[in-house]
């Protein structure tokens, strides 16, 4: 199913993001960074420092409920109870290695909105709002973005709202990687699922590229250990529609 | 020491309309869905609420119309059940307004209020729109040199509202699991309100220093009320109810067949005296 292989694709993309010994933390609605992460510390980043909500370092299991990626084997399954607050503290004093954060609209420039669409006062759409980021993407030493849509609406000029913006390093959509380079984003690779023109005719701001690089597809040995890691297919989870 | 165990009824009633409550638990962990029922029953109104991230508890109240403002960095069921549709459309529709935090500076906030000074410094925040739309932000310089700072008034709730596992009559509270903020809660509210699994009986070995989290000097009521999070998580002993969720979430939500779901279990867990 291509979804499913979109899905894969950019799980391996963000595992391969990640290096041994960084500390790395995702928050709620997040079980596919999750995921990425488990895979991560499973192949070549085992000394990686898994941290989330649910305040769980190093959980052993991502085998965490459907509806929450702050369920309780996060925890049950932790070497030691790292909370919110303490991540907090250690991104504010400049010891997060890794945070990986969503929205709804991002610009060229790096700016995040998941607050709202319209007017901050009078909105037209009230958004869940952007949990952390606002103090976690200006502190944390390098911000992972991800979003499994990929459209006009989602890459555009400018944001009704700014959110947070900061470190942002990567993004992973589900048509390709962007790299922030030069106060912006360019395009570092396309996955193989999709091609140069359909990530130009889907985002909303003009894209800058050196060359358009394919992005190696998941190994057959990342594959097995997704099944592993993540049988019960969260990593799924977002692409329902 | 001094009982404090009561009724749910006698708890809720320390609430009362415009009250700041910050509310324990997170997203869908461990809310305190049993007492906020209660307030749904009684009719108290304009409350305010402060949480670093919530989800159901807010929805709910936000559909019986009793807010009027909520404090917090994220405010959504996680992917499964989508957004809060409810709190969403009170604040598109101007009922309810929003403060969106960066849920650190809900701690911040909550950590000035606990250590009673007016406001918290917090990094990062200075480039955000946040700080322009949230009246609890504002930028200050350092009198030590550093620059510019974003800074956080202190935020005192009135009542804390917790769900624990257990609790002796006096109040003091043990939490399995992920703790989230709720001790930070309790050091930074007024008063604090503790409902629980599990009544433990005077001169349980369990009252010890490493095993209880809350310290019951700091609450003021305590209600027996077994499945008091549902249809939220209780770490060890319950998940989500799937299906309340469901209907709660889809367009066809009813207040009343959903509060008419939990009608006994909160009554007669709330009724319970020790």
């Amino acid at each position: 199913m291509d979804k499913q292989r979109i899905a894969d694709q950019m799980t391996c993309s963000i595992s391969r993001l990640l290096e041994d010994g960084q500390s790395v933390f995702h928050g709620v609605s997040s079980h596919l960074p999750m995921i990425a992460m488990l895979l991560a510390k499973a192949s070549h980043a085992p000394n990686l420092v898994h941290l989330d909500i649910a305040g769980g370092v190093n959980p052993k299991s991502g085998k965490t409920d459907r509806f929450s990626s702050a369920g309780p084997e996060l925890y049950k399954t932790a070497d030691a109870y790292f909370s919110l607050s303490d991540i907090f503290d250690l991104s504010m004093r400049g010891g997060l290695d890794v945070a990986f954060f969503s929205g709804v609209q991002f610009d060229p420039s790096g700016q995040v909105n998941a607050s709202v669409i319209g007017d901050y006062d009078h909105p037209k759409v009230r958004l869940p709002g952007g949990a952390g980021s606002a103090v976690l993407i200006p502190t944390a030493k390098r911000v992972v973005l991800w979003r499994t849509k990929h459209d006009k609406r989602t890459f555009t000029p400018s944001l009704d709202f700014v959110t947070a913006r900061g470190n942002t390093w990567r993004f992973v959509t589900p048509l390709c990687v962007f790299a922030f380079q030069n106060g912006r984003w360019e395009l570092d690779s396309i996955h193989p699922t999709s091609s140069l023109e359909e990530v130009l005719n889907n985002t909303g701001f003009p894209l800058v590229y050196k060359e358009a690089r394919t992005t190696p597809p998941p190994t057959a040995k990342e594959l097995a250990l997704l099944n592993k890691i993540d049988p019960g297919h969260l990593r799924y989870l977002e692409f329902k529609d | 020491m001094e009982n404090k165990q009561m009724t749910l009824e006698a708890a809720a009633a320390i609430v009362k309309d415009g009250m700041l409550l910050g509310l324990g638990g997170n997203t869908l962990h461990r809310a305190p869905m049993g007492f906020v029922r209660q307030l749904v029953r009684v009719g108290v109104k304009d409350l305010r609420l402060i949480k670093t991230a919530g989800a159901h508890e807010i929805d709910l109240l936000c559909l019986a119309d009793r807010v009027s403002s909520v404090d917090a960095g994220f405010v959504s069921y996680e992917t499964q059940y989508g957004l809060a549709y409810h709190y969403r459309k009170a604040v598109e529709q101007g009922r309810v307004k929003a403060n969106e935090h960066a849920c650190y500076t809900v701690i911040c906030a909550l950590r000035a209020a606990a250590s009673g000074a007016p406001y918290m410094p917090v990094r990062g925040l200075v480039v955000s729109d946040l700080l322009r739309v949230n009246p609890n932000f504002a930028v200050v310089d350092d009198p030590f040199g550093t620059g510019p700072v974003a800074v956080v008034r202190s935020i005192r709730p009135d009542v804390a509202v917790l769900h624990v596992h257990r609790c002796d009559t006096f109040g003091n509270a043990i939490i399995d699991g992920p703790r989230f903020e709720d001790q930070l809660l309790a050091n930074a509210a007024k008063q604090v309100i503790v409902t629980t699994e599990t009544i433990l009986p005077a001169g349980s070995p369990e009252i010890t220093p490493e095993k209880v989290h809350i310290p019951g000097f700091l609450v003021t009521a305590v209600v027996h009320l077994p499945g008091g999070a549902k249809p939220t998580s209780c770490y060890g002993k319950y998940s989500v109810d799937d299906a309340i969720l469901r209907r709660f979430t889809s367009k066809d939500a009813d207040l009343m067949v959903y509060m008419s779901a939990y009608q006994s279990a909160d009554q007669r867990g709330g009724n319970f005296r020790g």
